[in-house]
């Protein structure tokens, strides 16, 4: 098992579209090593290997599908109300391709 | 006259015979809540232009209450208390926004949390801190801290919460209320800014278990946009809970609630598990069978690392719309990726982020199977423990956190960490989606503290009747905050 470096810290916010500051990534390396001790410890119980991985809170839970009805949908006018930049009815966004 | 600091059958009485009425009613909710906010800081947002509504035979009608600021409300700024958000105004209402509107209630502000619900102390909102009003020193923990501070405080009777860890409940035992989280989908989560989504719970603070179930049972419902809620039509708990303790059995876990488990306990801690036992005590008083029970300590003094490890992997992907594209204010940058890295950079807060960063970590290929996967076998070893615990008794029963609300100067003092398994066992509850409600129980330096009820899914009217029935004789119901700093 690697150990979680600085720079794979660095490396997996970034791929996050996140910047952090120098004592934010040793926070972030002293978190995870409190947890890692924590995982050895349940590695450690016997047989982990074979329960199942709960995923869910409800054992029972069944899904039902409902019916497929088109519903109206929300009025654009309304959604543009949460718009800072818009031309008519549309969004208007800055130029972001190089 | 007040009414705020009454419970919502005495407001709903003063209403039906004319005593009051709901323009007065909001208006001494709106008093209140800018007065709270000058010393607790407790609100994004004070709708000010709350309207009137008709009073009708449900007893929330034209009755103020707080929102949590990660409902949607539509036309009403709700910003999850993030930077990321600072703007936002839903164009929709979360369905149990939409059913208590449909019951009359009327909200009056939204409160202030902490930043996604993702933090227990009420410190990373971006609007502030949010202080205790029981001592403006200490903290009322969180995430749902705004809300616990204003049903503390009498603004309202009741105002909504959410609860991933134990948002409801820690800040609840804080303030000296009743903070109540039903069975996992009880409440639709839809319209709700997803956290954890396997862990979230949507509930409510109350000062009474009464009137945590009439909100409830008016927040409830199966809804076709969360399929993870379920049809309890045919359950009312305000009808079904009962003052019926006789034969109910009781069990806490010694590897908790012993003080032979602290040898380096504080005086608070020591105070908070004696008056724990002391209920312990009262509970046998009125004819309830309680028992110790043993549990494996490894899995226990894992269980916050488990949920650090599900609730940091299922944020970093829930919260990965957050761009500055679709919501929020846009980023600088030259090209649409450095304007979402700064949109992200500048608007989550420390923790967040660091969340974010284990939680991709833990979700990587090479990882996943040592980190997640073996958390999510733990959390059901945990679950299963408890669900053997359940076939035998009602309820668990136990302290909540440490002791009473913590000092706002030792947030960043290092805990024995013997102690992290009591102060975060809440977390089993949100596992295993079981029903948990919080009361209070007392006072440690004259500051209030709280102990939890849990039992099995889907048996929520049991263990409310469990914290009525103890409610009904301890003192401490409706009780509001009386600040005691002493400088």
């Amino acid at each position: 098992m690697k150990k979680f470096t600085q720079e794979m810290v660095v490396s997996y916010a970034d791929k996050l579209l996140i910047g952090l500051k120098e004592d934010e990534v040793e926070m972030v390396l002293s978190e995870f090593e409190a947890i890692d001790k924590e995982i050895d410890l349940i590695n450690e119980i016997p047989n982990i290997e074979s329960v199942e991985p709960m995923t869910h809170c409800l054992d029972d839970f069944e899904y039902v599908l409902r019916e497929d009805i088109v519903e109206e949908s929300v009025d654009i006018d309304e959604l543009l109300q949460n718009c800072d930049s818009k031309l008519d009815r549309e969004v208007k966004v800055p130029k972001v391709v190089e | 006259m007040e009414y705020m600091s009454k419970t919502i059958e005495e407001i709903h009485e003063a209403l039906k015979n004319g005593e009051v009425t709901v323009k007065e009613l909001i208006e001494e909710s709106l008093k209140k809540s800018h007065e709270l906010q000058d010393k607790c800081n407790a609100f994004v947002t004070i709708m000010d232009e709350a309207k009137e509504v008709e009073v009708t035979d449900n007893l929330l009608s034209g009755i103020p209450y707080g929102v949590k600021d990660n409902y949607s409300t539509k036309g009403i700024l709700t910003t999850g208390s993030s930077n990321t958000l600072k703007d936002y105004v839903p164009f929709f209402n979360a369905t149990a926004i939409e059913n208590l509107d449909k019951a009359g209630a009327v909200k009056v502000n939204k409160t202030v949390m902490d930043e996604f619900g993702m933090g227990g102390t009420g410190t990373t909102g971006h609007t502030g801190i949010v202080l205790n009003p029981w001592d403006t020193t200490r903290i009322c923990a969180g995430s749902s801290s705004g809300s616990a501070a204003a049903v503390a405080a009498g603004v309202y009777p009741y105002a909504l919460g959410t609860d991933t860890g134990d948002s409801i409940r820690k800040p609840a035992a804080y303030c000296g209320i009743v903070g109540y989280k039903p069975t996992y989908g009880m409440i639709s989560r839809y319209g709700v800014f997803p956290f954890a989504s396997s862990l979230d719970h949507c509930g409510v603070l109350a000062r009474t278990v009464k009137d945590a179930a009439i909100v409830v049972d008016n927040m409830k419902g199966i809804d076709k946009n969360d399929m993870t809620s379920w049809d309890s039509s045919n359950i009312n708990l305000y009808e079904s809970i009962e003052n019926n303790p006789k034969g109910k059995k009781l069990c806490y876990v010694k590897e908790l609630c012993d003080i032979s488990n602290y040898p380096n306990a504080d005086s608070e801690l020591k105070a908070h598990l004696e008056n724990f036992h002391k209920t312990i005590e009262k509970c046998k008083e009125l004819g309830m069978e309680v028992e110790e029970v043993s549990v494996d300590r490894t899995l226990l003094n894992a269980s916050y690392s488990v949920y650090v490890v599900i609730h940091s992997a299922e944020a970093s992907s829930n919260m990965s719309n957050l761009t500055g594209i679709i919501f929020g204010p846009r980023g600088e940058g030259k090209n649409y990726i450095d304007m979402m890295k700064d949109h992200r950079t500048n608007g989550f807060s420390p923790l967040i982020k660091r969340r974010f960063v284990i939680g991709s970590y833990v979700l990587q290929k090479e990882n996943k199977e040592r980190y997640f996967n073996n958390a999510q076998r733990a959390r059901r070893l945990l679950v299963d423990t408890w669900k053997k615990l359940f076939e035998t008794y009602d309820a668990v029963i136990s302290p909540v956190g440490i002791g009473p609300a913590k000092k706002l100067e030792d947030l960043n003092k290092v805990y024995d960490t013997n102690t992290i398994a009591l102060d975060e066992q809440l977390q089993i509850g949100n596992f295993g989606g079981f029903p948990s409600i919080t009361i209070p129980n007392g006072f440690v330096n004259e500051l209030p503290v709280g102990i939890n009820i849990t039992g099995n899914c889907y048996d929520d009217v049991n263990v409310l009747s469990i914290a009525y029935s103890l409610e009904s004789n301890m003192e401490y119901k409706n009780q509001i905050a009386k600040e005691v700093y002493r400088g």
